[in-house]
């Protein structure tokens, strides 16, 4: 629906502007009494040679308008674009004008006080969506994190929302991709091989800035690996997240109370950067059953100003990960890297356990952590002056608090805890060491394969280096 | 005459130049055509503010360049989920999404089929050029027989399988209300192929479901001829092998229009699907049951699957829950969930640390191979129950530990059902070790079981035989 200025008269007459005309011929077929040709002359600004028009049998069918393969080539010479002719001045009062998009915050809706409940942590996650506002969930099954996409398949009918079965990994991202890109909030469950399908629509996502939550349940690896927990998907979920220069918040719970708090505030992470957030769990906290309080408030969505959500306000929108121009692709990865930046400065975040006068400084994240906690109990318990540091945020790594604790406290050592083959360690030692803080010597519990460190392993390996002293 | 193209085409090369009112399309590209017809649609249709377009990879990618709608670029493939994502988020938006065949045909032939199969209300223009345009005129799945390309130089031979039939594919699912295969080589067909994209769309606008329409088109550069040519080489080429034609249309007597899901945020109908109570349970111990340990105890149930050891642990939990301390529940998992044993630990404390319990408490053993492999670890004077039923004896133990053997199996057994068994050994765990009240397994098992009166008479008077059994063996 363009700016024109159009006659009164109704029959067509075709006019071709010269400029446009690809010379591809189509018209000339098609005109049912031969007006149309090619003509001789080249156009200066196309390099075309554009066809002229023998008036003289025109009929007016308009054939050679809907032939042409250009929007503007070929059209009824009683519609007179501006740029065709400088005398075509555009009439401004003609211009549409679309109304300028408006943010439509999200709103807390108070919850009554509730009775805690005992349930597992995939349930719990599944919840903290379900009160973030999140409405719409796609996801392949996938073992150990099947049941937090059974409860969405079970109550989001029951409460209008949407559920999908998709064909793939693949496809389910992609879903995400297309309605995060409409603005709703919406989620999957997954676990390790299920992940890693979804590399693509996630750099996608990263690229085109749409929000969504990931929650990936992690299970032993490489490969189809086996259904035990593992914690071997941190370094694909810090450092990948497909191709190209992409971070994404990676939340890292240890019980299921945390499962449900930071799924739901994954929701608000994801919409407030607009980029994707990955809720990092493991198999055994998929399924270990716990008291989970629920919070105060649920949230009633929005609609972000940027959202391509179907109607007039929002037309103007484009999501898209293209960017052809070198230019404009290399100002879009500064942005993110900006962006990136400043996430690193707002959304570090740890708990420490202990950790005071502390000599013996135990790095653990998911489950293990709570191993650790049961050992640093035993070793307390035996005057072993140990203490935890849990990052809450695996990417970005909690840096500034640990740079913090190592600084105020007496750590002679540091004992990372984990379930694979030191992703974790890497992911601290990478920080630490755009940090000018002394480090102590760093050592680890490792346990892999669906396997996780137990307190006493952890007990034994903190005994093992006070024996060494 | 109504369309819904852009004025100036700010998006390619910022608006400069020729490239501000001019496709990037090659001359005679089918594509610009078809662009042209859904442009005109959605402007007939007065469909241009609801109108959301899913732009594929290939040579369609900057479609959103051209037409004054909500727009998204998908990756290769994905334009239909992608779609099928906007189209749920926004049920009265109208989503079109627009693929070429090395993207549909190939790379999304599982989105596609998923897509059509579901049957929502979208609207998919397929475009069938016989070869990747963008990457360089390679091998596509609707490549010709003996036709060359890059990746096909000899022609395209057995080897490389027969061309895709995609129309007649979509149309043999039962999803779609409607599809067609259209082309553009004359007036006649560009007419139809105008008025079927405009059908699909306006099937979606009714609410009717999936349509679908693919477009015989022509590239006349990667063809290597000039378009007129590419037109005719469509015309005795192609369709020979995609015949033209409506290939399913069950728009006007489909069956219900579709109302996808507004989502609601009522708080109540949500609390009540998560099973969030407003009542709070009734407590009935006076303290942490401190005589077993002061801060955390540690709690195993062992069998073989079928025993029923989970329930008995997460009601056990439920049971600590409701009495305000902190409690965990986690089945066997891991490598040792396999050979038929299944385990269960709990915790219970102010603040559960590790969930696990390597050295329990309170062990519940319901075989014997589960009473080998767990007594031993027993703190000491810790306590073991197990099923004399099927356990003769308990290997050695640790200092103190006390054993009480009762059979669990034979009592079930006399309830007439053996799959009481648990309840039997949750009553025999309530009276051995005191660990909480009658009241609070009983309130539990009320909350925790099925409500049917019938099931919750039978676990409870399972549960009340353990606990007389355990005292007439014991004493109280």
């Amino acid at each position: 629906m363009c700016a024109t200025v159009q006659s009164g008269k109704a029959r067509f007459k075709p006019f071709v502007s010269a400029a446009y005309c690809k010379s591809c011929g189509r018209c000339i077929a098609a005109c049912p009494k031969g007006c149309i040709s090619l003509g001789g002359e080249v156009n200066h600004e196309s390099g075309f040679v554009p066809v002229k028009i023998d008036y003289t049998e025109c009929i007016g069918c308009g054939i050679c308008a809907s032939s042409c393969p250009e929007p503007y080539a070929l059209h009824d010479e009683a519609i007179k674009y501006y740029w065709e002719n400088p005398k075509n001045q555009q009439n401004e009062a003609e211009r549409e004008v679309l109304p300028q998009p408006e943010p439509k915050p999200a709103q807390r809706i108070p919850l009554p006080k509730t009775e805690p409940l005992m349930i597992k942590g995939t349930y719990a996650s599944a919840i903290g969506a379900l009160l973030a506002g999140c409405r719409h969930f796609f996801g392949y099954p996938i073992t150990p994190s099947t049941e937090g996409s059974e409860l969405m398949a079970k109550i989001l009918p029951h409460i209008k929302g949407t559920y999908i079965q998709a064909v793939s990994e693949v496809a389910a991202i992609n879903y995400i991709y297309g309605c995060g890109g409409a603005g709703v909030p919406c989620m999957t469950f997954t676990s390790s091989p299920g992940y890693s399908l979804m590399q693509e629509g996630l750099s996608c996502m990263v690229a085109g800035r749409v929000p969504g939550v990931i929650v990936n349940i992690m299970r032993g690896g490489p490969g189809l690996g086996n259904i035990g927990p593992e914690q071997a998907d941190i370094k694909f979920a810090c450092r990948g997240l497909g191709h190209g220069n992409t971070h994404a918040l990676v939340l890292a719970p240890s019980d299921p109370q945390e499962m449900l708090n930071l799924t739901m505030e994954a929701f608000e992470k994801a919409f407030k950067y607009r980029l994707p957030v990955i809720v990092l769990g493991d198999g055994y906290l998929g399924q270990v059953t716990g008291s989970v309080k629920l919070p105060e408030y649920m949230i009633k969505p929005g609609t972000p100003e940027w959202a391509v959500a179907g109607d007039r306000e929002h037309r103007a929108n484009l999501i898209t990960s293209l960017q052809i121009s070198e230019a404009d692709l290399e100002r879009e990865n500064i942005e993110l890297e900006k962006l990136y930046e400043d996430i690193c400065a707002n959304e570090q975040r740890a708990d420490l356990f202990n950790t005071e006068g502390c000599e013996i400084l135990l790095v653990a994240a998911n489950t293990p952590a709570r191993m650790a906690k049961g050992a640093i109990r035993t070793l307390r318990s035996k005057g072993i002056k140990a203490g935890l540091f849990r990052p809450v945020s695996l990417w970005p790594f909690p840096i500034d608090r640990l740079k913090a604790l190592l600084e105020a406290e007496p750590v002679k050592h540091i004992m990372v805890v984990e379930a694979s083959l030191g992703q974790l360690e890497d992911e601290m030692r990478l920080a630490l060491s755009y940090t000018d803080v002394k480090r102590p010597p760093i050592s680890h519990v490792r346990r892999l394969g669906g396997v996780l460190p137990s307190g006493q392993e952890i007990v034994a390996a903190v005994e093992g280096l006070e024996a060494d002293r | 005459m109504e369309h819904a193209f852009y004025e100036t085409f700010f998006r390619h090369d910022h608006g400069r130049g020729l490239k501000a009112h001019s496709t990037h399309y090659c001359p005679g590209c089918g594509h610009g055509l078809i662009t042209k017809y859904l442009s005109e649609a959605i402007g007939e249709l007065g469909i241009q503010d609801d109108t959301v377009l899913i732009s594929p990879v290939g040579c369609a990618v900057f479609l959103y360049y051209y037409l004054n709608v909500g727009n998204q670029l998908a990756a290769h493939g994905r334009a239909p989920v992608v779609a099928l994502g906007q189209k749920t988020a926004n049920p009265d938006s109208i989503v079109i999404s627009y693929q070429g065949d090395g993207d549909l045909a190939s790379i999304g032939l599982a989105e596609i089929v998923s897509s059509a199969q579901a049957g929502l209300p979208i609207s998919v223009i397929f475009v069938n050029n016989t070869n990747y345009g963008m990457t360089g005129g390679q091998m596509a799945p609707t490549t010709l027989m003996g036709q060359k390309t890059a990746t096909c130089p000899d022609g395209r031979s057995r080897f490389m399988g027969e061309p895709i039939k995609v129309a007649e594919m979509i149309a043999g699912l039962d999803g779609p209300v409607y599809v067609e295969r259209v082309a553009l080589f004359d007036h006649a067909q560009r007419m139809k192929a105008k008025k079927a994209i405009k059908k699909a769309i306006k099937n979606q606008v009714d609410k009717k479901g999936f349509s679908f329409v693919e477009v015989l088109s022509e590239c006349p550069v990667q063809l290597k001829l000039a378009p007129v040519k590419a037109s005719e080489w469509v015309k005795n080429n192609m369709v020979p092998v995609f015949p033209l034609g409506v290939k399913k249309d069950i728009s006007d007597n489909a069956a219900e229009p579709w109302e996808l899901n507004r989502p609601d945020y009522e708080v109540m109908p949500l609390l009540k699907e998560i099973g969030a109570s407003q009542e709070l349970p009734p407590r009935f111990a006076e303290a942490f049951p401190a005589h077993i340990d002061p801060e955390d105890i540690g709690v195993k149930f062992a069998g073989s699957g079928g025993d029923g050891a989970q329930t008995a642990a997460l009601l056990l939990a439920k049971a600590a829950a409701q009495e305000g301390w902190d409690a965990t529940h986690i089945p066997s998992y891991g490598p040792e969930s396999r050979g038929g044993t299944s385990y269960a630990d709990v915790h219970i404390a102010g603040e559960v640390l590790s969930p696990v319990v390597p050295k329990p408490h309170i062990l519940a053993v319901f075989n014997a191979p589960s009473a080998n492999k767990f007594a031993p670890s027993v703190l000491p004077g810790g306590i073991v129950i197990y099923d004399s039923t099927v356990i003769d004896a308990l290997p050695e133990t640790a200092e103190g530990v006390r054993a009480y053997g009762l059979p669990f199996t034979e009592i079930a057994n006399g309830l007439g059902r053996l799959i009481l068994k648990n309840m039997v050994c949750l009553g025999v765990l309530c009276a051995a070790t005191g660990i909480f009240p009658k009241e609070t397994f009983l309130e539990a098992m009320k909350r925790g079981l099925k409500p049917d009166p019938k099931i919750q008479e039978i676990n409870r008077e399972a549960f009340m035989a353990g606990m007389r059994a355990f005292e007439e063996k014991y004493g109280k």
